[in-house]
């Protein structure tokens, strides 16, 4: 039963593969974006992008099923929030479209053309989720558009609600999009009116609590405040995404007297766990600025 | 296992399936903050049904198409897989269990295995954030939805395997040796 050929060829076996796996892990640490490994994942996920886009489509209906059985046992709990949520928001409109027709006239004024609350020279582009990763440790989404159609790495992903991502990854057809609730994630952002700037960090788990960091322990951060993007620019760096992107709303404040810093806790605006469609920001040409300030 | 191209086959189409549909639809269907994980299953059911040898090394290559495709840090789910692959393996070769419902049992330990040995080795690769206790929740329903869709995942996995298997544990039990027939007075006896 316990033939010694037999127990070795089995202990090999196990040793070469753990082997195998941890070499493989050391490579792909050690190596740069452009490496063997991650050219090999980007050729595995343009060639598989086809079936992967296939499946997710025709299994729609599957996915829809689930969610509106998960939707439906949810709706209940969420009806007295949202009542009260109702209710704060419609003050929050009021206000909202007051200040919208005065920014309205201003921006007549100056003869800008801009959508409120967009930022400018970005030209966003419309994506569909294709994949999604598997495991809470790396949060990161596949969509069905890539460098073909001007997806540059590091560009500002947003979907419904407010800022999403940003592309870590493109091929041809495909690009990969790195959540803001990836624990890789970090976002200079500033809490708006109070203008306390701080980085927002995930909080691996849990997509829909988000802490930002860094906060000064002297400025006062109120909850139900929004957060968006600083989009900070310096002599030498520059931030990823551009200002002024919603990134979510200040729920808690965890107030330290010992501590620098202050811990604000984010919900964010996107709905991070069902996300279907998104939008890249892709950088905008000078010219093509220019053009569009002067209109036709 | 018979080893032979057809049984190669067999296994990479199971595990590409297994991996596309996991990525496309598994992975998008959140159920209580989880969500199913089939190909771990799959892994154990190639295992369970072949052994410690093929269940290592189909470990391995499941590993290997995930971080491949999910764009993960690549050598995480293969070594974690590897492990999963040759664990139940061993569990069918030391026991060599017969059971008809014995694959539930080892879909569960496979995929607490799994969400505890990846959680385990994200922690020591340093995941760089802080991390939220919803992580055991998530954990937990996922090993509970591997429990549930062990069985069906078993039976598929077994169809796709059984030309290629050189020996099926539930044929084992059904070709026991039936009871030796004789005289009453003298059944069962060394005669």
């Amino acid at each position: 039963m316990f033939d010694k050929k037999v127990v070795r060829r089995r202990r090999v076996a196990l040793a070469v593969f753990v082997a195998l796996s941890i070499a493989i892990l050391t490579a792909y640490f050690g190596e740069s974006g452009g490496g063997f490994f991650h050219a090999l994942q980007r050729g595995a996920q343009e060639a598989f992008a086809p079936i992967e886009s296939g499946t997710s489509r025709a299994l729609k209906p599957v996915r829809d099923f689930f969610g509106w059985a998960g939707d439906t046992i949810d709706a209940k709990h969420k009806n007295k929030d949202l009542e009260q949520e109702v209710e704060r928001l419609r003050s929050q409109l009021a206000e909202a479209q007051t200040a919208r027709r005065d920014a309205h006239e201003l921006r007549g004024l100056v003869g800008l053309h801009q959508r409120a609350g967009f930022p400018q020279g970005t030209e966003p582009l419309t994506a569909r989720v294709i994949a999604r990763s598997p495991t809470v440790w790396y949060s990161s989404l596949k969509i069905d558009k890539g460098s073909s159609d001007g997806v540059r790495i590091d560009q500002p992903v947003i979907s419904s609600g407010g800022l999403a991502g940003k592309v870590t990854s493109v091929t041809g057809g495909t690009a990969e999009v790195t959540l803001i609730s990836d624990g890789s994630s970090a976002v200079s952002a500033q809490v708006m009116p109070e203008g306390a700037s701080g980085v927002v960090r995930p909080e691996v788990g849990n997509p829909k609590d988000m802490l930002l960091d860094f906060v000064e322990g002297g400025r006062r951060v109120t909850e139900g405040t929004t957060v968006v993007t600083s989009g900070f620019k310096s002599t030498k760096v520059e931030s990823l995404f551009p200002r002024g992107i919603p990134i979510g709303e200040v729920s808690k404040v965890d107030l330290d007297e010992v501590q620098l810093y202050q811990r604000v806790h984010i919900e964010p605006f996107a709905d991070l766990k069902r996300i279907d469609i998104v939008q890249v920001l892709r950088r905008r040409s000078p010219a093509a600025q220019t053009a569009e300030v002067l209109g036709p | 296992m018979i080893f032979s191209p057809a049984a190669l086959l067999r296994v990479g189409l199971l595990l590409i399936v297994a991996v596309v549909l996991q990525l496309s639809v598994f992975s998008r269907i959140g159920i209580v903050g989880g969500h199913a994980d089939v190909v771990v299953l799959v892994v154990a059911a190639v295992s369970y049904y072949a052994g410690s040898v093929s269940g290592c090394a189909t470990g391995f290559a499941a590993g290997f198409l995930l971080d491949l495709l999910s764009g993960a840090t690549m050598g995480v789910s293969s070594l974690v897989l590897t492990a999963v692959g040759y664990g139940v393996g061993r569990f069918r070769e030391l026991r060599n269990p017969s059971h008809g419902l014995l694959p539930i049992a080892a879909g569960a330990a496979a995929t607490g295995g799994w969400v505890v040995a990846f959680a385990a080795v994200s922690f020591m690769l340093d995941v760089g954030a802080s991390v939220s206790p919803l992580v055991f929740r998530d954990m937990l329903v996922t090993s509970l939805l591997g429990t549930l869709l062990a069985l069906p995942v078993f039976v598929i996995c077994r169809k796709v395997l059984r030309p290629s298997l050189a020996v099926d544990p539930l044929d084992v039990r059904r070709r026991r040796p039936p009871a030796e027939a004789g005289p009453l007075g003298l059944r069962g006896l060394e005669v």
